[in-house]
């Protein structure tokens, strides 16, 4: 007898465990790849930018060069659009260079590269790149090589890493006489990048510059910012230039790496690139098709809740909440011992008070339960059969229903209109069962009947009613399989219940 | 700030004590010694009677039945020679829709309680009962008409109106433990616990009064009568006990409680059966049900008729 209930416990709990494992893997790849999160109305943040490249026609054959960026470390590109009429659309082999290429052409040219980009969160901190030659030695003439370990051992009292020290001495307020003396009077951040280059060629550390865009929404066209990227321990890490800031920028895309420039036009003068950045908020769930897309999962995603019409989203995530409920009252009157009349006229308050909300949906539920319970006993002097007299009670709890959506609609209170949320038939069935209990038990019976089965739904409101939880249990919705087990496996739960130890208090032995 | 936790035990205290709770009486011994097939044997007072008529335990005689609605109006007919008698439903349980009629003359009806109806109320009862209002889940049922069982003078003083009787729980045919239940003015007459009555552990072994309960706190005299609940000795008791033993021999239910009424010229008679029978019989003996299964389970022979389960029964009590 013992060693059976052992096994069936021990298959359940084998079965629960599995659950679980698999459960948490299914948590682990939809935050993963799909992106989903914990918290509710995540937002993720769609960037659309844009580059507004003009220039005039010299009159010769036209090729256009734009170095554009690749999904990488911090964002993925989700849509690429050219406009460029007329022309011809190659890339190089890696597919970060641009080309377009046109015959002569005489009207300025207004070309357009748009893409839609939005963070990455599968891949981040991953991008190993190949080791690069070492740097070539500066050609510094005696005098500026003795200047050049002069800086560089003035750097050495700066914080931070090797390039760190050097942006951080070199941008340092007020300059030290001897980097004054160093830089050139005026300098843009092209020559900053260069000066620093130097600087970290004669420790060895390769380096290079990167140019991109922050992405902050504003009207104006934008310049590209330049960063500085070293290759220290294997990988490439950026800097910024101004505060020696290592890693890159919140929201900052790369458009460009190393020696190449940003834009190259042959054929064309006055070139011009003009950026500018649109930011749309997207929630995580609508985005998750995409991403699933990208992360070539897609046939997974097909079959998933997340796939569905929104309609249909919505009946399940209403769905989804459910076995959670149940768990719940399984809580409740197996391990806590609560009564409650029926099993889940409980659970169906609780949902109905979800809809209505928590006062609105007490009160009218409080006065509709009054006026049934009065024109049940009312009805008791007519004697008539059962199941007439139930169904008298479903149309007169129609009727209540009816005449308290008007009476709300009128006077405008949300307590009256909320009536219509609670289902007829529980409502009906609850007034026969207390009628029933007060005429045999008598009204404290009844009372507490009614109270217990609140008192449970009110319990499963609140867990119910968190929109936190119910984000949880559609997101993830294999928890579902674990609540399943666990429910199976309080199925053969023997120990006694909380409300026991109270009852059977007297049969202690003292 | 925490007084109010005084009121609990510990599991492990009730575990000591041997009761036997809700969950494990569900789990280890109802689902494994009551096959769901036989509920219908007890869940049928009508079924119930046949059967009991077989193995030769006396019930109530049966003064008739009435299944449909058009047979209702056959009510007078059937009681017309009878001055007292019980209308209660075929599946009901825990005493709801019971209607016991002790004086009825001229087309009125006087009940238990002294309450006088009328023959629409009668019909009304009736009709509830056939449509399934106290029914186990609400199915349709039939109303069964039976003699009035006139309760032996030993237990006039504890009883507030009402049929008192005595529920003895019987595990694998051995009768385990046993009580009497008493009407109280509250229960409005009806011999449940949770409605109000009285309940008086009995001692296996002699039927003597062992502690009183009245809505699980220890109790020792009647509230209405004010009877001392310690000097109850039910007579007859062996008698009592056989009855329970072959309860489950008629039944095959390995756990079922047995409701016997002493009727004063009849002897014991069986009123109901139950294959669930509540645990509330723990705190009216003062002792726990799971120490006896444990007992019956380890020390109790298997195989043994009727007869000799009830005399190993009061041999092992009064051994110990």
């Amino acid at each position: 007898m013992i060693k059976k209930l052992v096994s069936i416990r021990g298959i359940l709990g084998f079965f629960l465990f599995l659950s679980v494992l698999y459960a948490s893997y299914g948590i682990y790849y939809k935050i993963r790849y799909w992106g989903f999160s914990i918290a509710p109305k995540q937002n993720t943040n769609l960037w659309s930018v844009e580059a507004h490249i003009s220039f005039d026609p010299t009159g010769d054959p036209i090729k256009v060069n734009l170095t554009t960026p690749r999904s990488n470390d911090a964002f993925k590109i989700l849509e690429e659009n050219i406009i460029a009429p007329e022309y011809k659309i190659n890339r190089n082999k890696s597919g970060s260079i641009l080309s377009l290429t046109s015959p002569a052409k005489e009207e300025t040219q207004n070309l357009y590269y748009k893409i839609m980009l939005f963070d990455n969160i599968d891949t981040r901190g991953k991008t190993k790149a190949a080791k690069p030659q070492n740097p070539n030695m500066p050609l510094f003439d005696e005098q500026k090589m003795a200047a050049s370990k002069q800086i560089l051992n003035l750097a050495k009292k700066q914080n931070g890493d090797d390039v760190s020290k050097i942006i951080r001495l070199l941008n340092q307020e007020p300059l030290q006489p001897a980097v004054q003396a160093y830089l050139p009077i005026k300098n843009s951040q092209q020559q900053m990048v260069e000066i620093i280059s130097e600087l970290l060629a004669l420790k060895n550390i390769p380096s290079r510059p990167a140019r991109g865009l922050k992405l902050e929404e504003s009207k104006k066209s934008l310049t590209p910012d330049l960063m500085l990227e070293a290759y220290i321990d294997g990988v490439w890490k950026i800097y910024n230039i101004k505060t020696g800031k290592k890693g890159l920028p919140d929201n900052f895309v790369l458009f460009q790496r190393g020696g190449k420039s940003l834009l190259d036009v042959i054929g064309g003068e006055n070139s011009v690139i003009k950026f500018s950045i649109l930011k749309s908020v997207v929630s995580s769930m609508s985005l998750a098709e995409k991403r699933a897309k990208l992360a070539d999962t897609e046939n997974w995603f097909d079959y998933s809740i997340y796939n569905l019409p929104l309609s249909q989203q919505n009946t399940l995530k209403w769905l989804s909440i459910f076995p959670l409920a149940i768990l719940l009252i399984v809580l409740m009157r197996n391990v806590v011992g609560v009564q409650t009349m029926g099993t889940f006229t409980p659970m169906l308050l609780s949902m109905a008070l979800v809809k209505t909300g928590f006062v609105a949906g007490m009160t009218c539920f409080g006065l509709m339960i009054a006026l049934g319970l009065a024109t049940r006993f009312l009805m008791n002097r007519f004697n008539l059969l059962l199941v007439p007299r139930i169904s008298a009670v479903v149309i007169f709890v129609i009727l209540i229903m009816q005449a308290l959506t008007i009476i709300g609609f009128r006077m405008d209170l949300r307590i009256a209109q909320s009536a219509v949320f609670f289902p007829i038939i529980i409502t009906a069935w609850i007034i026969e069962r207390a009628s029933i209990t007060w005429e045999e038990d008598g009204a404290l019976n009844a009372g507490k009947e009614i109270f217990f089965s609140l008192m449970v739904a009110i319990i499963v409101y609140f867990v119910v009613s968190s929109e936190y939880i119910r984000h949880i249990m559609f997101a993830f919705n294999e928890l579902n399989i674990v609540i399943l087990f666990i429910v199976m496996l309080l199925g053969t739960y023997t120990g006694y219940r909380l409300l026991e130890l109270k009852r059977f208090k007297p049969l202690v032995l003292r | 700030m925490f007084a109010w936790l005084n009121n609990f035990c510990s599991p492990s205290q009730l575990q000591k004590a041997g009761v036997l709770g809700m969950n494990s009486r569900n789990f280890d011994v109802i689902s494994k010694y009551n096959k769901r097939s036989l509920y219908p044997l007890v869940d049928n007072k009508v079924k119930t009677k046949e059967i009991a008529a077989k193995v030769g335990i006396s019930t109530p005689n049966l003064i008739g039945k009435i299944e449909y609605q058009y047979e209702v109006e056959n009510i007078l007919d059937i009681i017309s020679e009878y001055r007292e008698f019980v209308i209660k439903p075929a599946q009901g349980s825990g005493g709801k829709g019971v209607l016991v009629i002790s004086n009825y003359q001229n087309k009125i009806f006087t009940t238990a309680s002294g309450k006088q109806i009328g023959y629409k109320d009668v019909y009304q009862h009736i009709s509830n009962i056939l449509s399934g209002l106290y029914s186990l889940g609400g199915k349709y049922d039939t109303a069964i008409i039976e003699e009035l069982v006139h309760f032996s003078d030993v237990f006039k003083d504890y009883s507030y109106q009402g049929v008192p009787d005595v529920r003895i729980i019987v595990y694998k045919g051995y009768p385990i433990m046993a009580m009497t239940r008493l009407p109280t003015k509250a229960s409005g007459g009806r011999a449940n616990l949770h409605q109000g009555a009285v309940g008086v552990g009995l001692d296996i072994k002699t039927g003597r009064a062992l502690h009183g309960v009245l809505r699980n706190y220890p109790i020792t005299i009647q509230p209405d009568t004010g009877a001392d609940l310690m000097q109850i000795e039910v007579p007859m008791w062996k008698e009592h006990l056989k009855i329970g033993a072959l309860a489950y021999d008629m039944t095959g239910l390995g756990y079922l409680g047995a409701d016997i009424v002493l009727d004063a010229n009849k002897g014991p008679m069986m009123l109901e059966l139950n294959a669930r029978p509540g645990l509330a019989i723990q705190i009216a003996n003062g002792i726990g049900l799971k120490s006896k299964i444990k007992e019956v389970d380890e020390f109790y022979p298997e195989n043994l008729s009727a007869q000799k389960r009830v005399e190993f029964v009061l041999n092992y009590e009064r051994a110990k």
